[in-house]
């Protein structure tokens, strides 16, 4: 679905990653690993399409034809709370990828798509609440359901368990397994930890010093630099 | 109470004035929500500011004998439209263009725009003496001298922004909220962007034609602000700054009228009033009741 072969990434004429060699199968739950800073994120802005890819080869193919449709979990820090929207309104913007307008005039819309996601996410109760008033879990849990409303083929996370307590992160961690066998969908996940969520990754990226290294996570958590990273968070 | 209902009829002598600064009442605050929660209220200061330097450019242009538009009072109007349009749109642009790349300070930038336009305003003025009286009147806005027919096509051209506000309300709340979701999904920020924004450039544009930059600024921050505690979603925000924009335009007339004074620093003035006391009533209302939107 995804490809990335001898790919140079980075914003403008700064390259962040070099000799990126990286393949992503259906089915697959990607961690994308490293420390802050490491370039992690700017794999993931490469495949969402945010910024082009600046060297070599990078492919994304959906199951029909063209690009992939991804469902994307931005880091809940980056949502302005100033904006009045619901939990509702902002799960039902994962509808928003046509204009829709005869479906709009006559007053239709996707709900029973956004409250089918929110229901899967266990945020059904929070639909008519305020997104800048829920705490960290529950907001992830409504981004989580606006990105499965985008119907996606490949779920996107960008550090969703940032700043959430233990117990939140495993709930998470949990719905997230559920999804991703209940919808047979793809998942890439990026975090600058690995100790929580390091048993649901079929495949491990670790960015580090302008380097991409990827394998199966058995081999990647039994190498001597993952072990090293996990002994220090524990 | 019979004069409040005399001033909506069509045979009121300032018809004109009453229905258009009302309508500009309405339409300038669902643009203005725009510049509230993109965090941009100083956009909506310099920008009318900007709209006024456009009109006074193009008499300064009529003033060196170059006429575009060569007839009548009406075509002069038409050409300081234009002038108003190609300032204000192009200025957004531009600051567009600079906030994508995030390079340097968005507040300098503004600051020093708005001086350069209020003191070009000033300078293009001083270079058309003879249509001065004119020009000042412009400035501050001719709704009560507009024609007929510049009326409606104004009415016509804001039911449209107001429409179009409304229909497209999803994309310009998506691309402003989250620009990199709206990517995915396939949404072209860049044109929903330019469209936002010509319409924004349109609506100050001709606001500032017909009320003038004070009220113009006034329309399109205050009412939002005023309403934002209030809201429970993009569209009851639109329609609450919306309504609290229209009625103000409308308490401001009837002062002015009954009262003698200045319409648009009265307008002002009401429209403050009611941000303070929506603020008040906020403190006063305790905040767990409002926070669920059901």
């Amino acid at each position: 679905m995804i490809k990335f072969k001898n790919a140079s990434l980075g914003y403008g004429k700064a390259h962040i990653l070099s000799h990126v060699d990286l393949e992503i199968k259906r089915g697959d739950f990607w961690g994308i690993l490293g420390y802050n800073g490491s370039g992690k994120t700017t794999i993931l802005k490469t495949m969402l399409g945010l910024i082009p890819c600046q060297k070599g080869e990078f492919t994304a193919t959906g199951s029909l034809f063209g690009r992939p449709r991804f469902g994307y979990v931005p880091q809940k820090e980056r949502l302005d709370p100033l904006y009045p929207l619901s939990a509702r309104d902002v799960a039902a913007m994962g509808t928003y990828r046509k204009v829709d307008l005869l479906q709009r005039l006559r007053g239709a819309g996707h709900e029973d798509v956004v409250n089918r996601c929110l229901a899967d996410c266990g945020a059904t109760h929070l639909a008519g609440r305020r997104l800048s008033d829920l705490s960290g879990g529950q907001k992830q849990r409504v981004l989580i359901a606006r990105a499965l409303a985008a119907e996606p083929e490949i779920l996107v996370l960008d550090e969703p368990l940032a700043g959430i307590d233990i117990t939140t992160q495993l709930s998470l961690l949990k719905l997230l397994k559920e999804l991703k066998a209940s919808r047979a969908l793809t998942v890439l996940m990026v975090s600058h930890r690995v100790s929580a969520e390091r048993g649901l990754f079929t495949h491990i990226a670790w960015v580090e010093d302008g380097k991409v290294t990827t394998g199966p996570s058995e081999k990647m958590l039994a190498s001597g630099k993952l072990n090293e990273v996990f002994k220090t968070e524990l | 109470m019979s004069l409040l209902i005399d001033m909506l009829k069509p045979d009121f002598l300032l018809h004109h004035a009453v229905w258009g600064s009302v309508v500009v009442g309405f339409v300038c605050p669902l643009v203005g929500v725009y510049f509230v929660l993109r965090r941009l209220v100083f956009w909506g200061v310099a920008l009318p500011q900007v709209s006024a330097s456009g009109i006074a450019f193009a008499f300064m242009l009529q003033g060196f004998g170059l006429n575009f538009m060569a007839g009548g009072e009406a075509q002069e109007k038409h050409l300081a439209i234009l002038g108003s349009v190609i300032f204000t749109v192009g200025t957004i642009l531009v600051l567009a263009a600079l906030e994508r790349k995030g390079e340097g300070l968005s507040e300098g930038r503004i600051g020093a725009l708005f001086a350069l336009a209020w003191a070009t305003s000033i300078l293009f003025v001083a270079f058309n003496a003879a249509g001065e009286t004119e020009m000042l009147g412009l400035l501050k806005g001719e709704i009560v001298s507009i024609s007929e027919s510049d009326f409606h096509a104004m009415l016509n051209i804001f039911a449209a922004i107001a429409a179009a506000m409304f229909l497209f309300q999803r994309e310009f709340t998506l691309v402003s909220y989250d620009r990199d979701t709206a990517v995915t999904l396939g949404r072209n920020v860049l044109a929903w962007d330019l469209l936002l924004f010509l319409i924004i450039g349109l609506t100050i544009s001709l606001g500032v034609m017909t009320v003038g930059p004070l009220v113009i600024f006034g329309f399109l921050v205050i009412p939002p602000l005023a309403a934002l505690p209030w809201a429970r979603g993009m569209i009851s925000f639109s329609v609450i700054a919306s309504l609290l924009g229209g009625l103000s335009a409308f308490a401001g007339f009837y002062l002015s009228y009954t009262r003698d004074l200045p319409l648009g620093p009265v307008v002002v003035c009401i429209a403050c009033a009611v941000y303070a006391l929506s603020s008040l009533a906020r403190r006063l209302v305790p905040k767990s009741k409002s926070s669920s939107f059901i």
